[in-house]
C-alpha cells in the first residue's frame, strides 16, 4: 500500500496566503520599534568570521532546555554535528520536520563550513547561539548585550540571524 | 529576530538576517534582512538540498556589503513546487487504528489508548530501523515506551513518574508530545510504503489521522481543563498547533 497526503493548504510563510488563525496570530504579534538605525561596516565578505544566531531554540543534546520566555541563549561550539543538535523550542506552530531531516535547513553550520572552505567567508566562529523566538524580543535585549561581547572575544564581524 | 540584530549591531556587531515573515521585519527595520517565503520551520528553504541552501545564505552575506541600510531584500525564489500526485496515487487514510478491540465495555478512553498502544507498536518498528540506519534521532528524553508510559498514566488518573531532569508535569507532557511526533515522523522517513507529498503532509496526516494525534488532543483538553497554571497553559498553547485545535 502507498500512502499519499494530498495537499490542501498553502505552506508558505507568506501572511496573506496562510491560512487561519495562524494568519492573525502572526500578524497581530507585536514588533518593537527603534528610533535609531546602527550600520558596523566591515571588510569584504572574504575577510569576514561568521556565527550564526539561531531563533529556533535548538541546544546540545545534554544541554538544558527552553522552558521560560526569559530571553537567554545557549552556545553551540563550531565541532557540533546533527546528532548533537536537538530542538525545545516550545511552540507547536511551526513543522519540524524538515530539521529533523536536515539540521542544515534551519542551522546552517555545515553550510557555513563550506562557504570557509572555499574562501567566499572569511572563517567559521568557534562559538553559535540559539534563542527561543518565542521570548518577548525586550527580554533578549540584556542577553544580547553578553552575547555581543562574545561575539566580540570570538573576532566575529559577520552575524547571520536565522528565525524557524 | 530583528530586535536582536538591532541590538547587535548597536552593539558593534555587523548582522545580516533571514526573514520569514516580511511584515514583522518591515515594522522593525533591523540592518539587514533578505525576506524569504518559505514555510517556517525552513528558513533556508528545502532540507538535503545543498545548493539551495547555498544560495539563500549567500543572498544574506551579500548584504554585509551593502554600502548603506537599513536594507529589506527579497530572495527571488520559492521552493520548487512539488509534483502533484498522478491520478492513480489515493489520498488513502494512513490510519492504522482499529478500535475494534476486545473490550466491549471499556471507555472512549480506553479504546483510544488501546489504539494508540497498536499503532506505536506498528510505528516504533520503523523508529528503531531508522535510528540504527542513521545513528540518531531527534527524540530528546522520551523512548516510545516512556512516551507510552507518560501519556497513558496522565490521561487515566495515575500519578507521573518524572525523570530528575523534568522539571514538572507540565514540562513532560511538552516533550513527551514533542518526542511522539519525532517518533512518528522518523518512521514515517524509513517506512517504504508512505509518501509524503508536501512539507505539511506529515502534521496534517499526524493531527487528522492518527491515534498519537487524538491522544495528544485528550491530553491537551484534561491540562487546559486544569487548575494547575503550568498545565493549562501547556494544554491551552503548547500541545496542538493553532490549525489542527
Amino acid at each position: 500500500m502507498s500512502i499519499k497526503i494530498k495537499k490542501e493548504e498553502p505552506d508558505m510563510a507568506r501572511l496573506d496566503t496562510m491560512p487561519e488563525p495562524m494568519r492573525s496570530h502572526l500578524a497581530e504579534l507585536p514588533c518593537p520599534t527603534f528610533d535609531t538605525r546602527p550600520w558596523v561596516s566591515g571588510p569584504p565578505l572574504s575577510r569576514r568570521r561568521v556565527a550564526i544566531i539561531s531563533t529556533a531554540g535548538v541546544h546540545r543534546r545534554g544541554d538544558r532546555p527552553f522552558e521560560g520566555m526569559t530571553g537567554d541563549f545557549r552556545v553551540i561550539p563550531h565541532t557540533c554535528t546533527a546528532k548533537d543538535l536537538v530542538m525545545t523550542h516550545i511552540s507547536t506552530n511551526f513543522d519540524r520536520t524538515g530539521f529533523q531531516q536536515d539540521w542544515n535547513v534551519v542551522f546552517p553550520l555545515d553550510r557555513i563550513r563550506e562557504l570557509a572552505f572555499d574562501s567566499t567567508i572569511g572563517s567559521v566562529a568557534n562559538f553559535h547561539y540559539s534563542f527561543m523566538g518565542a521570548a518577548d524580543p525586550a527580554v533578549m535585549e540584556t542577553a544580547a548585550e553578553k552575547l555581543a561581547g562574545l561575539l566580540t572575544g570570538d573576532r566575529v564581524d559577520a552575524a547571520l540571524l536565522v528565525p524557524v | 529576530m530583528g530586535a536582536l540584530a538591532h541590538y547587535l549591531e548597536t552593539r558593534g556587531i555587523p548582522t545580516t538576517q533571514i526573514s520569514l515573515i516580511k511584515e514583522h521585519t518591515q515594522k522593525i527595520q533591523p540592518p539587514r534582512a533578505i525576506w524569504v517565503s518559505f514555510a517556517l520551520g525552513r528558513p533556508l528553504g528545502l532540507p538535503g538540498n545543498r545548493g539551495f541552501q547555498l544560495q539563500v545564505i549567500e543572498a544574506a552575506l551579500a548584504l554585509l556589503e551593502a554600502p548603506k541600510g537599513p536594507v529589506l531584500a527579497d530572495f527571488p525564489h520559492d521552493v520548487p513546487e512539488h509534483t502533484p500526485p498522478s491520478e492513480d496515487s489515493l489520498d488513502l487514510p494512513a490510519c492504522p487504528i482499529s478500535f475494534a478491540g476486545p473490550v466491549t465495555h471499556a471507555t472512549e478512553m480506553e479504546k483510544l489508548l488501546a489504539a494508540f498502544r497498536q499503532e506505536m507498536a506498528e510505528f516504533r518498528s520503523w523508529y528503531d530501523i531508522g535510528l540504527e540506519k542513521r545513528g540518531y534521532s531527534a527524540v530528546i528524553y522520551f523512548s516510545p515506551d516512556a512516551v507510552l508510559q507518560v501519556l497513558s498514566d496522565f490521561l487515566s488518573g495515575n500519578p507521573l513518574t518524572l525523570e530528575e531532569n523534568m522539571s514538572s508535569p507540565a514540562s513532560a507532557l511538552r516533550f513527551a508530545a514533542q518526542d511522539l511526533k519525532s517518533i512518528y515522523f522518523e518512521s514515517v522517513m524509513f517506512r517504504p510504503d508512505m509518501v509524503l507529498t508536501d512539507d505539511a503532509a506529515f502534521t496534517r496526516w499526524f493531527w487528522q489521522k492518527t491515534a498519537a494525534g487524538a491522544i495528544l488532543r485528550a491530553v491537551k483538553e484534561k491540562c487546559s481543563a486544569s487548575d494547575d497554571k503550568a498545565l493549562k497553559m501547556t494544554g491551552d498553547m503548547l500541545l496542538v498547533p493553532l490549525d489542527q485545535a
